[in-house]
């Protein structure tokens, strides 16, 4: 297997078989080559997809068949379950809240983000790495470390029970990863471009919401990608802000369901399975945004 | 003009108008980022210094005794050698299937991306949801142990969340499920950014593909690598929303993790002074942790860390 | 954690219209008027009928007042009556809106306290009175209501209202008081040749080695819950040592004593004997523990008056066991000091928020009137402590319960709740160890300890 030319990629799949001799195969011998592969592939993406699987289906199952059953399919399919919270007013308040809160929060976040990268990755001025340093370091304040003295300070500040109370700290913690993604990218754009602005009389401001925001738009949709995943997701910041059940976020509401119900596992795992549903939605639109996003970095490394 | 201030090779002197710029552009994620996260653990440090239950005022001073506390609390030590399992585990094994599952899916063959987006789907779905789905899954009476004595496998099943010796297993089996897709993901762009011609020129060396693995790629991959062991000790260090969803750290504290443990005292009972020296002591794992990764590992990349976290 | 009420209690009444209940609550009222003096001992028939009045003065002029009150009935019946009640109150008081906020158990405790520290305490709020009432009052979170209360406060079963003072000073009011106890499976005890309840922890441990041998699950226990297990722990201490030594180990926080290692022996002596449902260390309360016993799947579970009701609500058929069900009072302990009629008990009240108006004070007297207090009983929601609503009362088991509540001469607190939110933790925290054998009875007593010398 040494002194072939094969593709690069298959090079790589040293501790996995490889599929060898790509020419003068039928299509069965083709066919044949990718099995081993597939059947990995079907063998982990079981892991991932069959929990979600039960998920699903034990939702449309009567209570009290969902413990003790091994079967991924009811005998007899109940809708009721999803149906009962598909038309309960509170659902749709907690879908409502979490998309409210997520856009808050990605405005927030990329607003004040893209200004500061911009600045920190186009002016030049004693202390600018002294400061991104300080960002940077913020990868290291995880929310849940704060999260007792914040939650003093968000009282003194009287935003418990307020929107503003997770939208704001949730910004301030996403802070650091966004501008961190969005400084190489405002880097990397040419000074040419600028020195045109500035002859064709624009303003420092202008360079950057005329030229700069509209050419970094895969950028800004990566971070806004990665801030409304995160904000959609949170648990601990909403689950100490909110305390009344009007205010809160689809993750609160399926925690408090899932404690007040708790045998009634098929109607905790249709919740949990509508809870999923938009989130899986917007990484199947946005996967590329996410992926890249997070690879942005390794990239350049 | 401020232009002529800006985006010139070096530092100049800026005009008023450029000094304003500067500061009204970075003024509002500074004061953010200040007010909101660093201030709050500065605020810690000195809850820390009290016997306060967060309701009466500030008055029962007692220096540094939240911190021997924890210390002699083996609840406390308990907690953080969860949190060192859970570490080790990723180490040992998240890291590995990842780099593996990343290796596998930087093959060209019909169908990878779509295991690709399979794989990485988990990551997506919160932590909370995922908490609670495998929470019914491996109850005593759910589904994978209604699997396993369906096929006959009735030695394998256990009470998966409550036998002491068995729940931080799950439970990491659970941040695996959750978070593997991640990891592989920062690995599989590191693959592709090593440059083909190294690959090529290897192996027209007569390097074996292992050998190709061990002295090539893997030495290539460093930065990635890296940065993927250095994000997964530091989310290791925090976990708290699965904890939360699943075992609230029993049985009997077996399960603790350090943000459970600081939530549980601080706030569930009210013991905020010590709660809050459970943040800083968590606060100084991590910010050690970090400094002498960074200085001793990372000190190369520092750049790619930094850049790829991205959470 | 659910407990207390814990408002899971489906109950059949919830499946009766709402006019019913209250045609059925009426002709309660006056059937109790007549009959219950002698299951209440302070029970003064003629004090029911003026305890009605409240809902009857109107106050057309008053200003516009609103009532924040917060309370954890997140299940029938328990909200439908409160919701009732309130738009009773209010259609009386047309200047009162009262503004409810319905919470899960765990969430409502994260959110009081989120308000506490805000210094915004709801002007009502679900309470179980002791420690963790105590120490809001030190906050200066509640309203002293002695005196606004003293005019009907003898309506209340006294020893009850008494978990609501704090410093002789009334903050709260209940409205349910039982205590904790047995509750067997006759088919399955008999099915195990046993005929008579235990009348001794010996005779009890006898029994489970009955039910072993019939190959039934003698005890079903909610480990991750902790507090039923520490509930058994409690009343073992007490049985041992008495009230007195009971008491007195939570006031001096010395809990190094023959009595406290005494109790825990006894209850590893039941752990040994391995009694609990397979995966009790990670069962909660209502999936793991009430459910095995609503479908027949354990043979007994300590806990307290909301027993039945969560078993039915929790049971595949809804339920419960049915007449199969049924209870008898913790065993006396050979040689203990304890007396046998002791008991560990406690309840559900509100408390009074330090800025509720007046009006806040008069809705909580209008809630334990018998009009109130009697859907309280007939529905199963709970005790109620109002004094002469005893006859609405009808199960024969929730009788015992009640019956237990008068005759005895010390009840505990639940331990949980008597002490500071802190110390309560670390009571089930040290117990707990019991049931998953990590400690000895000595290292709980020693743990306890520990815990209360750092306060």
């Amino acid at each position: 297997m040494t002194a072939t030319t094969k593709p690069f990629d298959d090079t790589q799949g040293l501790a996995i078989a490889v599929p060898k001799k790509h020419k003068k195969q039928t299509k069965f011998g083709v066919f044949l080559s990718y099995l081993p592969l597939w059947l990995i592939g079907i063998a982990v993406s079981s892991v991932i997809v069959v929990p979600l699987a039960y998920a699903v289906f034990d939702g449309f199952k009567e209570q009290g068949q969902v413990a003790g059953n091994a079967a991924l399919l009811p005998e007899k399919w109940i809708f009721s379950n999803y149906g009962d919270l598909i038309t309960s007013p509170v659902f749709w308040r907690q879908v409502l809240n979490s998309v409210v809160i997520g856009l808050l929060t990605v405005g927030l976040v990329v607003v004040c983000a893209s200004l500061a990268a911009f600045v920190l990755a186009r002016l030049k001025f004693r202390g600018r790495e002294v400061v991104y340093t300080l960002f940077t370091l913020g990868l290291l304040f995880p929310a849940a470390v704060a999260i007792l003295p914040l939650f003093i300070l968000l009282r003194t500040l009287g935003l418990t029970n307020n929107p503003l109370g997770v939208v704001l700290p949730q910004a301030a913690f996403s802070m650091p990863m966004t501008i961190i993604i969005l400084r190489p990218f405002f880097q990397s754009i040419p000074p040419e471009l600028e020195d045109a602005a500035k002859i064709d009389g624009c303003s420092t401001f202008g360079f950057f919401w005329r030229i700069l925001l509209p050419l970094s738009k895969p950028a800004l949709a990566t971070v806004s990608v990665l801030a409304i995943v995160g904000s959609w997701n949170a648990f601990f910041i909403p689950l100490l802000v909110f305390g009344n059940a009007d205010q809160w976020t689809l993750p609160l509401g399926v925690m408090n369901f899932s404690t007040e119900h708790t045998s009634n596992w098929a109607s905790i795992l249709a919740f949990t399975t509508l809870s999923m549903i938009p989130a899986v939605l917007f990484y199947m639109v946005a996967e590329r945004q996410i992926v890249s996003g997070l690879t942005a970095g390794s990239v350049k490394g | 003009m401020s232009i002529k201030a800006v985006a010139v090779p070096k530092p100049r002197r800026h005009t008023w108008s450029g000094r304003a710029t500067i500061l009204l552009f970075l003024a509002p994620a500074l004061l953010l980022y200040l007010v909101l996260v660093l201030l709050p653990i500065v605020q810690a440090v000195y809850y820390s210094l009290f016997n306060w239950n967060g309701l009466q005022p500030l008055t029962n001073f007692i220096g540094l005794q939240n911190y021997v506390d924890a210390f002699n609390s083996t609840l406390f030590t308990g907690a953080l050698s969860h949190n060192l399992m859970v570490v080790g585990l990723s180490l040992a094994i998240q890291i590995p299937m990842a780099l593996g599952l990343a290796m596998f899916l930087s093959q060209r063959f019909p169908g990878r991306t779509l295991f690709r987006v399979v794989f990485f789907l988990p990551y997506v779905i919160s932590e909370v949801v995922t908490g609670i789905l495998f929470y019914l899954l491996l109850q005593p009476d759910g589904a994978v142990n209604n699997i396993l004595w369906s096929v006959g496998l009735d030695g394998l099943t256990r009470d998966w969340w409550g036998d002491l010796s068995v729940v931080m297993i799950t439970m990491f089996f659970v941040i695996s499920w959750k978070y593997f897709g991640f990891h592989m993901i920062l690995l599989l762009a590191g693959l592709q950014n090593i440059p083909k011609e190294v690959m090529e020129a290897a192996l027209i060396d007569g390097c074996g593909k292992w050998q190709a693995f061990r002295h090539i790629t893997v030495p290539l991959l460093g930065p990635t690598l890296r940065v993927s062991i250095f994000l997964s000790v530091i989310g290791a260090l925090q976990l708290f929303d699965i904890v939360y969803a699943t075992t609230r750290g029993g049985p009997v504290h077996q399960s603790d993790t350090l943000a459970y443990y600081m939530y549980d005292f601080g706030l569930k009972r009210q013991e905020m002074g010590f709660g809050s020296a459970i943040a800083v002591l968590m606060f100084l794992i991590c910010f050690g942790f970090a400094l002498i990764y960074q200085r001793f590992v990372l000190s190369r990349d520092v750049d790619g860390a930094t850049t790829s976290y991205v959470g | 954690m659910t407990r207390g009420v814990s408002m899971k209690e489906e109950v059949i009444v919830n499946l009766v219209p709402k006019r019913l209940i209250a045609g059925a609550a009426v002709l309660a009222l006056v059937a109790s008027a007549c009959s219950s003096a002698a299951a209440t001992p302070t029970a003064a028939p003629s004090v029911a009928a003026p305890s009605v009045a409240p809902v009857v003065t109107v106050a057309p002029t008053a200003a516009p007042v609103t009532i924040e009150w917060w309370h954890i009935s997140t299940g029938e019946p328990g909200k439908s009556i409160w919701q009732s009640a309130a738009d009773a109150y209010t259609a009386a008081h047309p200047n009162v809106k009262i503004n409810i906020t319905i919470l899960e158990n765990e969430a409502f405790k994260s959110k009081l306290q989120t308000s506490m520290q805000a210094g915004t305490p709801p002007d009502l709020f679900q309470s179980w009175g002791g420690g963790t009432m105590a120490s809001q009052a030190d906050a200066g979170m509640l309203k002293d209501i002695t005196a606004a209360v003293a005019p009907w406060a003898s309506t209340i079963d006294p020893g009850s209202l008494g978990i609501y003072s704090y410093k002789s000073k009334q903050y709260g009011i209940p409205w349910d008081m039982g205590m904790i106890g047995f509750w067997y499976n006759k088919a399955l005890f008999t099915k195990a040749g046993i005929t008579a309840t235990p009348k001794t922890w010996d005779e009890l441990l006898t029994d489970v080695d009955k039910l072993k041998a019939a190959g039934i699950t003698p005890y079903a226990i909610a480990g991750k819950d902790e507090w039923p297990g520490m509930h058994l722990w409690t009343y073992l201490v007490l049985r041992n040592g008495g009230g007195d030594a009971l008491t007195q180990m939570v006031q001096t926080g010395n809990w190094n004593t023959d009595a406290c290692i005494a109790g825990g022996t006894a209850v590893k002596a039941l752990v040994d004997k391995k009694p609990f449902q397979t995966g009790f260390l990670s069962a909660v309360y209502d999936k793991g523990e009430a459910a095995a016993m609503g479908n027949g799947q354990a043979a007994m579970e300590l806990m307290g008056q909301w027993a039945p009701g969560v078993e039915q609500s929790n049971s595949t058929s809804g339920k419960g066991i049915g007449a199969n069900l049924g209870y008898f009072a913790f065993p006396s302990v050979t040689g203990g000091k304890g007396g046998a009629t002791d008991a560990v008990g406690g309840g559900n009240g509100i408390a009074v928020g330090k800025n509720a108006p007046a009006e806040a004070i008069d809705f909580l007297h209008y809630l334990n009137s018998p009009a109130v207090a009697n859907q309280i009983n007939l529905a199963n929601m709970g005790l109620s402590t109002t004094v002469g609503t005893a006859g609405t009362v009808t199960d024969p088991n929730l009788q015992m319960v009640l019956a237990g509540r008068a005759q005895a001469k010390f009840v505990q607190l639940y331990l949980d709740q008597a002490t500071s939110p802190a110390m309560g933790a670390s009571i089930n925290d040290a117990t707990a160890g019991l049931f998953a054998g990590t400690s000895t009875p000595t290292q709980v007593c020693q743990a306890i300890t520990t815990a209360a010398a750092k306060k």
